[in-house]
């Protein structure tokens, strides 16, 4: 598998189908006398900016601890939870049970306060 | 049926929200200084434009994927970040000057001053992204947008020379003002292959659930819909050279081009031009302002969609809602729509290249149009945009200096 082309950047879905996000960054483990393997990859735009930039990857955490966002993020997804990568890459998770869904259900606060919002 | 009704839908409405700020504003100047000199580039660009549209349906009834999406998967986030930026940069300028197009329409009809319906006409903008779905923003504002045949209508009506139109197809050399005829092809260029659009009409082929066995249909509807909104552009072109070239009267502000209907128009000639430019600005204004909520949500792969209810979708509302009010900041900080305009058309041209070359790859990669690949006139056409796209994205800032 070319990591960067078939994992990288590709859409991740829960087991119902439902965005999640990105494939943000690659987790690598390497051994001492063995090849670096990826054991999980992470969502989340403190990991996604920090692949940009290591500065703008501090911006981006301070930015989710300020709005109190920072919680469990960015959210580690482990390999072994992966059911499929094919044109999306389906996890074995829920989205509202993980921190991917923290800032949709901070602003749904705000959005769903507002008439004619469902 | 229904996907006849959806073409012939998809065609009257593209018709009716081709025209915008950009284009009015660029045609009526061109018509006003070189007469029908500069058809040429809008013929150029509508094809180009069509060509694009076509591609960007196409990819997300095979793949799935808008453009947005395709771009941050198939090339990564630090390509990415450039088109991003520069979108959310010039949308942002485009909203704030469609706003102030529409602003001005309604200072036509009412005197009371353009500044004054910036923020209502931010928040009717809101509204209507808030209580509707994707059929009444695309169809119900594109066939109110049909009211831009009036330009058509007059150039037909003003009998223009049509030998002397049909000579204007093939770019010829102007008599004066070298730095300015070419600042204004550019710009023509750049106002009629305006980079949300592409990304818009993926989006909604997403939204209409468009299918692989329904190619046919955006096949028909990009080229036959653009085309025919390219005639109304050249409508305002051909208006605005057989009426105000003669007087010598040059468009230097919107009130000026409203000019251009008075012969035929008469006393209509105010509330027609003001009804065309409100409701071809405020119909751009929309769809910008979806777009950014759609390019943000696809590029970060958030939930979507102008047909889900909104706090099932609350990045999407947010991300669109943010950029309103930035648009509605810099607008209320003051500045003069017209020049607003040139300078987001400008900017569009400097990042033509960036937004093209992503076609070349994705357009001939299996993984996402399987067997629909473009052939080698398309591919061939789209290397010649990329590279010409690579030179316009040069010129522009010193054309903009010498002949804005």
């Amino acid at each position: 598998m070319d990591l960067v082309r078939d994992l990288l950047d590709k859409k991740v879905v829960d087991r119902h189908g439902r965005d999640m996000g990105r494939v943000d960054r690659l987790i690598l483990e390497s051994g001492e006398h063995s090849a670096p393997r990826v054991v999980a990859f992470q969502i989340g735009p403190d990991a996604l900016a920090a692949r940009v930039a290591p500065w703008c990857g501090r911006l981006a955490s301070g930015l989710q601890r300020l709005f109190k966002v920072d919680e469990g993020r960015p959210v580690r997804i482990e390999l072994a939870d992966v059911l499929s990568i094919d044109a999306d890459v389906k996890v074995d998770v829920a989205f509202g049970e993980t921190a991917t869904a923290t800032i949709e259900r901070a602003l749904r606060r705000w959005v769903g306060s507002l008439p004619f919002s469902s | 049926m229904g996907a006849i009704v959806d073409l012939v839908l998809g065609v009257v409405t593209s018709i009716g929200g081709f025209v915008e700020v950009g284009s009015i504003s660029t045609a009526a100047q061109a018509g006003s200084e070189f007469g029908y000199q500069l058809i040429w580039a809008i013929a150029i660009a509508t094809a180009m434009l069509a060509l694009l549209t076509e591609m960007s349906g196409r990819l997300a009834a095979v793949s799935r994927r808008t453009v947005a999406a395709a771009v941050r998967e198939r090339f990564g986030i630090h390509f990415q970040l450039v088109p991003l930026t520069a979108e959310l940069v010039i949308d942002t300028l485009l909203i704030t000057a469609e706003i102030g197009g529409a602003a001005i329409a309604i200072k036509l009809l009412t005197n009371v001053g353009f500044e004054w319906w910036l923020a209502p006409l931010a928040l009717l903008t809101w509204l209507l992204l808030w209580l509707s779905g994707f059929a009444v923003i695309e169809y119900g504002l594109g066939l109110l947008g049909l009211v831009t045949l009036a330009f058509v209508i007059s150039a037909w009506q003003l009998h223009p020379d049509v030998s002397d139109i049909g000579r204007s197809f093939l770019p010829t050399t102007p008599h004066h003002h070298y730095t300015r005829y070419a600042f204004l092809a550019v710009s023509i260029v750049g106002a009629t292959i305006s980079p949300y659009l592409l990304n818009f009409f993926s989006s909604g082929a997403i939204e209409e659930k468009l299918t692989e066995s329904e190619l046919w249909v955006n096949t028909t509807t990009a080229y036959m819909g653009m085309c025919f909104g390219g005639v109304v552009s050249m409508g305002v072109l051909v208006t605005s050279a057989m009426v105000l070239q003669p007087r010598h009267i040059l468009v230097d502000s919107y009130e000026q081009a409203a000019l251009m209907f008075v012969p035929v128009f008469g006393h209509y000639a105010i509330p027609l031009f003001a009804a065309a430019l409100g409701i071809g600005c405020f119909g751009a204004a929309v769809e910008l302002t979806v777009n950014i909520g759609y390019t943000f949500s696809q590029v970060f792969n958030w939930t979507w969609g102008a047909n889900k209810p909104r706090r099932d979708c609350a990045r999407f509302v947010t991300a669109f809602t943010f950029v309103l009010l930035m648009a509605l900041g810099v607008a209320l900080m003051g500045f003069d729509p017209l020049r607003l305009t040139m300078l987001s058309v400008a900017l569009t041209v400097v990042i033509m290249p960036i937004v093209v070359l992503p076609f070349l790859v994705l357009m001939n990669d299996k993984k996402y149009v399987k067997d629909h690949t473009s052939g080698v006139i398309a591919n061939g056409v789209l290397a010649a945009l990329t590279i010409v796209g690579g030179i316009l994205a040069v010129v522009v800032v010193p054309l903009e200096m010498f002949g804005g």
